[in-house]
C-alpha cells in the first residue's frame, strides 16, 4: 500500500526502476539456471570424449565412449525398455487421463474431493510410490498373497519378479502416479470449450457421444500434445521410480537409459561412458522436445498469420 | 583447474602462517585425530567400528568417523567428491584392486616403516598382502577377513531333512538340497537376489569345482579358461542353486530369509562369514546353524577371500598424521583384530591370532583352518562379487551377465559363458 501511495505521489519514478524489481526476479533465476544448464550439459560432452574414470581427466578418446555404451547389453536392454515403457506408459496415461477427466466433466457430486484424490498420488514423490508399489506387486506380501488368504490359490501376480513382465509394473505405477496430472489438464481443455457450441450441437441433435467425439475432443488436440511430451521427457529421464521398484531387475530385465549413466558413473567408475550415455539420453530428449517446438512455432505463426 | 589450486595454496597458506605460532608450541604433544570414512553405519559392522574408536580414544586420540551407509560404491562417491575437493579423509575404506586404482589420483601414506615396526608382513597371507602395496610401499592395511563361499546349515532344516552329514562336494551338496526338497522344504536354499549374491552363486560354484580354472579366467582373464570346460559346468551349477531358491526374493537381500532359514523352511545357504555376524545380531544362536567351508569338488577348502582394509591419505595436518601412525598400530594389533573380527564374524588378517579361545565360534574356526588349508595348496582366490579379483567397472560388467544369467532360466550354460567372455572383452 505504502508504495503504491509513494509513486503515485511521486510520478516522475521512470519506467525501468518501478519495474527493476519485476525483472531482478525474473532475469537472475533465469540466467543462472541456464548458465549453470549450459555449463554442465557442455562439460558433460567434453568428458564424454575423454578417457576419465574414477576422476575426470583430460584427453582425447574420440566416439570410443560412445561405441562402448552403444555395444553393452545394458544400454541395449535399457533402449528397447524405453520405447516399450515410453510409449505405453504415455499412452495408456493418456487415456485414463482423458477417461478421468471425462467422468468428472459431468457435473458429479464431489467433483473436488475425487480430483483431489486422482492428483494426490502426483502429491508423493516416485520414490515412495515404487516402495510401495514393489510392496503392493512383490507376490509373497501383496496383491498375489492377499487373493491367494482370500482363497483363490491359483492366481497368479507376479510381474514384479518375472523378467518378461516386470517392466509392465513400472508402467502401473508410473501411470497411477500421473494420470492424474494427464487429467487435470484435460478437464482444464474440456471446462474452456465454449458452451455456445455445445449447445448448438444439442440444438442440431447429437447425442453426448457424439458431442465429445466431433465437437469437444478436437479442441482438446493442443493440450493433447502438450501431456503427450511432458510425459515422454518424464518417461526418458525416468530414474527414482524405477530405482525404487526394480532397481533394474530382475536381473538387468529394467534397466533404463538413466539408469545405466548412474551405474556407468556413479557404480562402475567410468566417467567417460557414463557421460557419453547422457549425452545419448539428451540426444533422444531433443528428438521428442525440438519437433515439439517446431510445432508451437509453426501454430504460432499461423495464429499470428490469421 | 588452476585458479582453484591457486586459490587452495593460498588459503593453505595463510592458515599456515596463522597456525604457526600455536603449532611451534603444540609439536612436542599433538593430540592424535583420525577423519575416516567406510560405509559401516549399523548393524554388526556399525558396532565393530564403533568399538575401534572407543579403543582409539583410549590412546588419547581424537575419533571422526563419518559413515556412509549403502554399498561400498556410495562410500566411494564421497571419497571422490573429498579428494576432488583437495580435502581426503586421513583414513578410509577401500579393498582390492581399487587400493591401487585410487592410489593414482591423490597421493597416500607410505606405511612401511611402521609395517615393519610390528612384524606384521609375516603374518599376512602373500596374496593379500599383494593387494595392499601396489606400487611395492604398504599404504593400506587389512582389517579382517571373510571367506564369501561358506556353507550355513540350518540345524532344525537338517532335522527336518534327517541328514547329519555336512556336505563337501558339489554332488554332496546337490544331493542334501534335494533330500530337503523331498522333506516338504519348496526352496532348500536360502540366498538372497542381489548383485553381489547372484556373484556368489557363481563364483562359489566355480571356485568349487576348480580353483585354478578360477583364478585363471576370472582373476587373470586367461582366454581359454574363460571359455573352457569348468566354467560351464560352474554355470551349469550355479543354475541348480537359483532353481532351489524363492524367485519371491526378488532382487532383495539374504537377510529377508534368516527366519525361514533358522525355523527350517530353507535349509542352506552359500554366504559370507558376515552372516554369522547378521544372524547373531538378530538374536539367534550359535546352536542355531553350522558354519563349514563352501563345497570343493577335490575335498580340500577353497578359499574365496574377501578382505576389508582401510587406505591412508597423505594430510599435512600433525595430529592428522600423528593419527594415522595411531590407527595404523591399532589396526594390524592382534588383540584389535580379535576384538573386531569377535563382532562381525569375521576371521583376523593375522594368521598367528589363536581362535581357540572364548568368543569365537566353530565356524569362525572352521573359516580360519579353511584359509591355513587353502593358502597351503594354493586354493585361496580372490573374491569377484565382492570386489576383489577386478576393479569396480570389469566387475559390474561380469555380474551383469551373471545376474542375468540366475535371473532367467531361458539361457544356457554355454551361451552364459559366450557372454561373460564378451562382457570381459567389452569392458576392458
Amino acid at each position: 500500500m505504502i508504495d503504491v501511495v509513494a509513486t503515485a505521489a511521486r510520478p516522475a519514478t521512470p519506467d525501468w526502476v518501478r519495474r527493476l524489481p519485476e525483472y531482478l526476479m525474473i532475469w537472475v533465476p533465469l540466467l543462472l539456471s541456464a548458465a549453470h544448464l549450459v555449463t554442465f550439459s557442455l562439460w558433460t560432452i567434453w568428458i564424454s570424449f575423454t578417457p576419465s574414470t574414477l576422476v575426470p581427466v583430460t584427453g582425447w578418446v574420440g566416439l570410443r565412449n560412445y561405441t562402448s555404451v552403444l555395444a553393452s547389453r545394458n544400454w541395449q536392454i535399457a533402449f528397447d525398455n524405453l520405447l516399450l515403457f515410453g510409449s505405453a506408459f504415455v499412452l495408456l496415461s493418456l487415456i485414463t487421463g482423458l477417461l478421468l477427466a471425462i467422468l468428472l466433466d459431468q457435473r458429479i457430486r464431489g467433483e473436488n474431493v475425487l480430483r483431489s484424490i486422482f492428483l494426490y498420488p502426483l502429491a508423493v514423490s516416485f520414490v515412495v510410490t515404487g516402495t510401495v508399489w514393489s510392496w503392493l506387486l512383490n507376490p509373497g506380501i501383496g496383491i498375489q498373497k492377499l487373493v491367494h488368504d482370500l482363497g483363490w490359490t491359483s492366481f497368479r501376480f507376479d510381474w514384479l519378479v518375472d523378467r518378461d513382465m516386470a517392466i509392465w509394473t513400472i508402467v502401473i505405477a508410473a501411470i497411477w502416479q500421473s494420470s492424474g496430472f494427464a487429467m487435470a489438464l484435460f478437464l482444464a481443455g474440456l471446462r474452456s470449450v465454449d458452451a455456445d457450441i455445445i449447445k448448438a450441437a444439442q440444438i442440431d441433435g447429437a447425442g453426448p457421444i457424439r458431442i465429445y467425439r466431433r465437437v469437444v475432443l478436437p479442441t482438446l488436440w493442443p493440450i493433447t500434445i502438450t501431456v503427450v511430451v511432458v510425459q515422454l521427457q518424464f518417461a526418458i529421464s525416468a530414474f527414482d521410480l524405477v530405482r525404487a521398484l526394480t532397481n533394474g531387475g530382475p536381473g538387468i530385465a529394467t534397466q533404463l537409459p538413466a539408469l545405466v549413466v548412474y551405474d556407468l558413473m556413479f557404480q562402475r567408475s567410468q566417467l567417460g561412458r557414463g557421460a557419453a550415455a547422457a549425452v545419448l539420453m539428451l540426444l533422444i530428449l531433443l528428438a521428442v522436445l525440438l519437433p515439439y517446438a517446431a510445432w508451437r512455432y509453426l501454430r504460432r505463426r499461423r495464429a499470428t498469420h490469421a | 583447474m588452476p585458479i582453484t589450486t591457486t586459490r587452495r595454496r593460498l588459503l593453505a597458506g595463510s592458515v599456515a602462517t596463522l597456525a604457526l605460532p600455536a603449532f611451534a608450541r603444540a609439536q612436542g604433544a599433538v593430540k592424535p585425530r583420525l577423519t575416516a570414512i567406510s560405509q559401516w553405519s549399523a548393524g554388526s559392522d556399525g558396532a565393530a567400528i564403533t568399538a575401534l574408536g572407543k579403543k582409539f580414544e583410549e590412546k588419547g586420540g581424537v575419533w571422526q568417523h563419518s559413515p556412509v551407509p549403502g554399498f561400498t560404491t556410495e562410500m566411494m562417491n564421497k571419497l571422490r567428491a573429498q579428494i576432488m575437493a583437495g580435502d581426503p579423509p586421513a583414513c578410509s575404506q577401500l579393498k582390492g584392486p581399487e587400493i591401487a586404482a585410487w592410489s593414482k589420483i591423490a597421493p597416500t601414506v607410505d606405511l612401511d616403516s611402521i609395517v615393519a615396526a610390528a612384524g606384521y608382513e609375516k603374518v599376512v597371507a602373500p596374496d593379500l598382502a599383494k593387494l595392499h602395496k601396489p606400487g611395492g610401499k604398504w599404504i593400506a592395511l587389512p582389517l579382517q577377513i571373510y571367506s564369501t563361499n561358506m556353507l550355513f546349515l540350518s540345524k532344525r532344516g537338517m532335522d527336518k531333512a534327517k541328514a547329519d552329514k555336512i556336505p563337501v562336494t558339489w554332488a554332496d551338496f546337490n544331493e542334501l538340497a534335494e533330500k530337503m526338497k523331498s522333506a516338504g522344504m519348496n526352496y532348500p536354499i536360502a540366498n538372497g537376489g542381489t548383485r553381489p549374491d547372484d556373484g556368489q552363486k557363481f563364483e562359489a560354484s566355480f571356485a568349487g569345482i576348480s580353483p585354478t580354472a578360477y583364478r585363471a579366467a576370472i582373476m587373470n582373464l586367461d582366454k581359454k579358461a574363460l571359455e573352457g570346460p569348468e566354467i560351464k559346468a560352474a554355470f551349469a551349477q550355479t543354475r541348480k542353486i537359483a532353481d532351489w531358491c524363492d524367485p519371491n526374493v526378488g532382487a532383495q537381500p539374504y537377510a529377508t530369509n534368516l527366519k525361514r532359514f533358522i525355523d527350517g523352511d530353507m535349509g542352506m545357504m552359500i554366504q559370507g562369514g558376515w552372516a554369522q555376524g547378521v544372524l547373531r545380531n538378530a538374536g539367534f544362536k550359535f546352536d542355531d546353524f553350522i558354519i563349514a567351508p563352501g563345497p570343493s569338488d577335490n575335498g580340500k577348502p577353497v578359499f574365496l577371500l574377501n578382505a576389508d582394509a582401510f587406505i591412508f591419505w597423505q594430510r599435512k595436518e600433525p595430529d592428522l598424521q600423528a593419527g594415522q601412525t595411531l590407527m595404523a598400530q591399532l589396526v594390524m594389533d592382534p588383540a584389535i583384530q580379535t576384538m573386531y573380527s569377535q563382532i562381525t564374524g569375521s576371521i583376523p588378517v593375522r594368521t598367528d591370532v589363536n581362535l581357540s579361545g572364548e568368543g569365537w565360534s566353530d565356524g569362525q574356526r572352521r573359516t580360519a583352518a579353511a584359509l591355513k588349508d587353502a593358502v597351503a595348496n594354493n586354493q585361496a582366490v580372490l573374491s569377484l562379487a565382492h570386489n576383489m579379483a577386478q576393479q569396480n567397472g570389469l566387475t559390474a560388467a561380469m555380474i551383469d551377465v551373471l545376474t542375468e544369467y540366475v535371473k532367467n532360466k531361458t539361457i544356457k550354460p554355454e551361451q552364459a559363458v559366450t557372454r561373460l567372455a564378451d562382457a570381459v572383452e567389452g569392458a576392458r
